[in-house]
């Protein structure tokens, strides 16, 4: 087992880690731009190396930086969180030739699933159903026309090199292909250095459905149930839950067996997420994400097992936990999850800034992860979620009930935050009877 | 009490056979119970965070760390480390250093060499003037934003 482990990240899931290293007994030592130097997680850590000014591309992202303090500190491993590094095969591939164990999968793998056009193909080539497009990247815009035409309006240009929802452009009729086709192409190599673009057909009511599997080098692949994402604005998502409110134990079971057997035959290690679009009882592959996801705490609340203690078990030569390989696979009771963000819950303009108070809600079933406290400054520099309320039921009715219960004794006080549009969510009757695709929260705002 | 190591041993040893984690044998109101580091390790102690946190805070021998470090850091002329890494006082082992306390440096002569995955990376001075403090020794690992030296 590692003696060391250095956490190449900040903020709840920095946190998060620290938690579970500790647990195992394992010293932890966090990264940390100058913005963090009072953040939770260098308080809380064992150790702590400020690497770089506020700027991510200067600290979070600077390799060279992360790898000077992994040496000086002396850790075994480095674990990359969500963002930031962690799907970087670069990094995970010079983790390794610097004597670092990479917690995560393979340098190739990452590569392989980074890129939307190779991973759509990979995992179509073992078996996945995915959505119908184009068969790879588009060559120009009057074959990208023709292509569209075939499959049918309305379309999908999605970059390559994108993902987490970033760079895609929905087309409804021919006549806007051609300038949607140049926007696209322009965007992506703006925001990811790449114009690589393909195109996919536009499902008009899917739900984002995607299943958490794991793999260990002892030649076990499972899955652990799945997560429905799909209340997202702009393609972020904002709350997540499992199970979802609409598959069936046959649909489960069957797309829940298909992902563990991708993974196997990936030669995968460590935890990973496979997302699919549903519609109709059917399901399109859309991404692989080979990291720890920010909504993992719903699959812990609903199976019980720890997943960031399990990575990290996983890379150091352990096999996954006997509680989680247990067949039959089983989900216990339902739990659902909040990204809070430091934001207008009207009109989503950020609001970082002191809290001059914070509370926690508590009680039986509730779980906040979160690296806020009293006093905190939240700096601009970064991603405005500031914590994630979980929260566990027996059923799903018990769960939404304990879900407003506790957003309501939740205290943030100081900054704006989005848990109101969280709490007007929740009473909505679409939401309370599980009917709603990933385009209802954006038609629901829009309508108010 | 009599301790009975053959048992103990044997024990032990099943464990070791058979990959239990813990066996407990009794006879009459004597009990042995033999067991292996399981793979969650409890009991860690918890030191009190603020304490346990040790971040990299280089200094001079004799010299009191916290004090100097934080008068040094807001003085106008501090010198700040722009990286991670290993500082060297000079340019090879057994050289002399580059600077000393109370040398004159011009603007573009190096003050350090700040080593990072095998690349030494020389830090030069951005104006002129005489070095007042060195807050750094030769192989001490420095952050960002840690005060090597201040030129006044």
């Amino acid at each position: 087992m590692f003696k060391k482990v250095l956490i190449a990240n900040r903020g709840e899931i920095a946190l998060r880690i620290i938690r579970a290293c500790r647990e195992m007994g394992i010293q932890s030592v966090v990264v940390h731009s100058t913005a963090d130097a009072n953040s939770m997680a260098v308080r809380l850590a064992d150790e702590s190396v400020c690497i770089g000014p506020a700027q991510s591309k200067d600290s979070y992202l600077n390799i060279p930086s992360i790898l000077s303090a992994a040496s000086l500190a002396g850790a075994d491993a480095i674990h990359p969180g969500y963002g930031f590094l962690s799907e970087n095969a670069q990094f995970a591939r010079m983790v390794v030739e610097h004597g670092f164990t990479f917690i995560g999968p393979s340098a190739e793998l990452i590569e392989k699933m980074g890129d939307k056009v190779t991973a759509k193909k990979t995992v179509q080539s073992l078996g996945l159903p995915v959505v119908p497009g184009s068969a790879g990247a588009l060559e120009s815009a009057e074959s990208g026309l023709q292509i569209a035409k075939d499959m049918g309006f309305p379309v999908l240009i999605k970059a390559a090199s994108g993902g987490g929802g970033k760079g895609m452009q929905i087309i409804r009729e021919e006549g806007r292909f051609i300038e949607a086709y140049n926007t696209a192409r322009r965007e992506a190599k703006a925001n990811f250095g790449d114009d690589t673009i393909y195109m996919e057909k536009f499902l008009e009511k899917p739900r984002h459905i995607e299943i958490q599997v794991f793999a260990d080098s002892h030649g076990n692949s499972i899955h652990l149930g799945e997560r429905d994402c799909s209340i997202q604005r702009r393609h972020q998502k904002l709350i997540e839950e499992g199970p979802s409110p609409v598959l069936t134990e046959k649909e489960r079971e069957y797309i829940g067996n298909l992902a563990a057997k991708t993974v196997g035959e990936l030669g995968y290690l460590g935890a990973g997420t496979i997302e699919f679009l549903y519609e109709n009882g059917e399901f399109y592959f859309m991404e692989m994400n080979t990291r720890i996801q920010v909504e993992h705490p719903v699959t812990e609340m609903i199976t019980g097992i720890d997943l960031i203690s399990e990575q990290i078990r996983v890379a150091a030569g352990l096999p996954i936990c006997d509680a989680a390989l247990k067949k039959p696979f089983r989900m216990r009771g339902h739990a659902i999850e909040i990204r809070i963000n430091a934001e207008d819950p009207d009109t989503f303009i950020p609001s970082p800034g002191l809290i001059k108070q914070f509370h926690a809600p508590g009680g039986l079933g509730v779980r906040f992860d979160s690296a806020i406290y009293s006093g905190y400054s939240i700096p601009p520099y970064y991603d405005s979620m500031i914590g994630k309320l979980i929260v566990h039921g027996r059923d799903r009715a018990e769960c939404i009930a304990r879900l407003k219960r506790a957003i309501v004794e939740t205290v943030v006080d100081g900054v704006k935050t989005t848990l109101p549009l969280h709490l007007w969510i929740l009473n909505q009757p679409d939401f309370v009877s599980g009917d709603y695709t990933i385009h209802w929260l954006e038609q629901k705002l829009a309508d108010r | 009490m009599k301790i009975d190591s053959d048992a103990i041993k044997e024990l032990a040893k099943i464990l070791d056979d058979t990959g239990l984690t813990e066996i407990e044998v009794a006879d009459g109101d004597q009990a042995i119970r033999v067991s292996k580091g399981g793979t969650v390790v409890a009991g860690s102690p918890f030191a009190a965070p603020a304490a346990a946190n040790m971040s990299y805070d280089p200094s001079t021998p004799g010299q009191p760390n916290m004090a100097s470090d934080t008068v040094a850091h807001s003085h106008p002329g501090a010198v700040t480390s722009p990286m991670v890494g290993t500082v060297y006082m000079q340019g090879e082992p057994g050289s002399a250093p580059f600077v000393s306390k109370g040398a004159t440096v011009k603007a573009g002569d190096t003050l350090v060499i700040i080593e990072a995955m095998k690349v030494m990376n020389p830090i030069k001075a951005d104006k002129s003037g005489t070095v007042t403090q060195i807050l750094v020794g030769d192989g001490e690992p420095v952050e960002f934003g840690d005060v090597l030296m201040v030129i006044e």
